[in-house]
């Protein structure tokens, strides 16, 4: 199956916040009270409950009084997921065959390595410590609807379709390069920014921990080699050289 | 036949809650770093794992922490006696080869246990960062270090632990005997820990 993505384009996101509603609303999430702390992003963070969140930018603008930036901030669903890479428990966070990153709370152990291993701070814990995030509601893409965000996205905003499509029509509409049409195999959310990420609150270059990569490329064979290693040592010692005996002297 | 003490009744013990803590936690760490559902058949499901390697890593860390009084200050001792048994091999490369006196615990013996303290200190440390994680700044930080630092003594004690079981076991019939009965025979002591035999007065 083709792999699916969403398209974000913030200079078409109005910052209705529709899509943070409908996402909610199709997952069964629960509203969280906010205070208002000077700003209308609103909640200020990723929770449990909140799998997909409007960033409120404001920058300082020639023609305009202030130039607002809104982006569409949720799970990435990375094509070399750093959640999936270093979760020790089977199937509590796997790929599902349109490339969504999902996740299994029963399968989940609470160890909270995820949120560790994720490039983007993505991954959430609720009240029953298990993982808790955007799953590109693929419940629905299964049956071949489209997420609630985009489903319920007034302007274009955000669009979800085959990936290879989005980045054609983005191409042909004269972005040569989305944001995270490369980083960590590609990711299945693209950004249309017609600006540096950094100006949309994004990393310029996401990446897995090294620490992560290198524990998944080195320490873990070594712990199987080494283990194995060890015991064909001792197995070839026994067998060439032989144990130390005591001439004469008791034993057990 | 006369025989001498070499571990008492407490260390005797002690060793055991760490040999089975230690093996507790090293196979459901396996069944963690490769997803091993077999283990399934062992321990439950992977939550039930999830918490025995927690308590068990407490019963670990507190196991190995009584360990400094019976091994750290023998381990510490280090020597020209020590230096010439690792240049023999500790006397394993062939039958023929033979290491100076030895005192409590040999050279080898020694540099196992400080590699064993270490990392035992570090795996524990790093576990319960990730465990318990502490109200720090980048929590995110902490936890990527710490499963580096959990991962690196494993690795370490996963190829040093085998081979102390060898050695402690098939290599050297009769050194079992030590963490059951906490005692060998005299003339058996004599062969491998001279410097200890002679300080205690034979």
């Amino acid at each position: 199956m083709a792999r699916k993505a969403l398209l974000i384009s913030p200079e078409l996101c109005i910052g209705c916040r529709g899509c943070q509603t409908a996402c909610k609303s199709w997952n069964q999430l629960p509203a969280t009270k906010t205070v208002n702390e000077g700003s209308i992003e609103n909640p200020p963070d990723l929770t449990p409950n909140l799998y997909n969140k409007i960033r409120y930018v404001e920058m300082p603008s020639n023609s305009n009084m202030v130039r607002w930036l809104f982006v569409s901030q949720r799970c990435m669903h990375c094509d070399d997921a750093g959640c999936i890479k270093i979760c020790p428990a089977p199937g509590a966070l796997f790929k599902t065959k349109e490339g969504a990153v999902g996740f299994d709370k029963d399968k989940c152990i609470g160890c909270k390595l995820c949120v560790a291993g994720c490039p983007f701070d993505v991954p959430r814990y609720d009240e029953k410590d298990k993982v808790s995030k955007c799953h590109l509601c693929s419940d629905r893409i299964a049956e071949g609807l489209e997420p609630a965000c985009s489903k319920t996205c007034p302007t274009g905003a955000i669009r979800y379709g085959d990936r290879d499509n989005i980045i054609g029509k983005a191409q042909k509409a004269g972005y040569e390069k989305l944001y995270g049409q490369v980083d960590l195999g590609g990711l299945g959310v693209l950004y249309a920014f017609k600006d540096s990420p950094k100006i949309y609150g994004m990393d310029e270059r996401p990446q897995i921990p090294e620490t992560v990569v290198f524990w998944h490329k080195v320490l873990k064979p070594l712990a199987y080699w080494g283990l194995g290693g060890a015991a064909a040592v001792s197995l070839l010692h026994y067998l060439v050289i032989g144990p130390k005996k005591d001439e004469g002297g008791d034993q057990l | 036949m006369t025989v001498i003490r070499k571990a008492s009744a407490f260390e005797i013990l002690n060793h055991w809650v760490l040999a089975v803590s230690f093996l507790i936690l090293a196979i459901s760490g396996f069944g963690f770093l490769f997803q091993l559902e077999q283990l399934n058949a062992v321990f439950g499901n992977f939550n039930a794992m999830k918490n025995i390697h927690n308590y068990a890593g407490i019963v670990f860390t507190a196991s190995l922490i009584l360990t400094i009084f019976h091994y750290l200050p023998v381990s510490l001792k280090f020597g020209a006696d020590d230096i010439a048994w690792f240049l023999n091999g500790g006397g394993y490369l062939s039958k023929k080869s033979k290491v100076p006196p030895q005192d409590e615990l040999n050279a080898g013996q020694k540099l196992y246990y400080i590699v064993i303290l270490l990392s035992g200190l570090a795996i524990a440390a790093s576990g319960f960062a990730i465990w318990l994680r502490p109200q720090v700044p980048d929590i995110r930080k902490l936890v990527v270090l710490s499963h580096l630092v959990h991962n690196i003594a494993f690795d370490l004690m996963i190829i040093a632990v085998p081979l102390h079981i060898y050695l402690a076991t098939l290599a050297n019939p009769g050194t079992l005997r030590i963490m059951i009965t906490g005692t060998v025979p005299l003339e058996w002591a004599r062969k491998r820990h001279a410097k200890w035999v002679r300080k205690m007065g034979y």
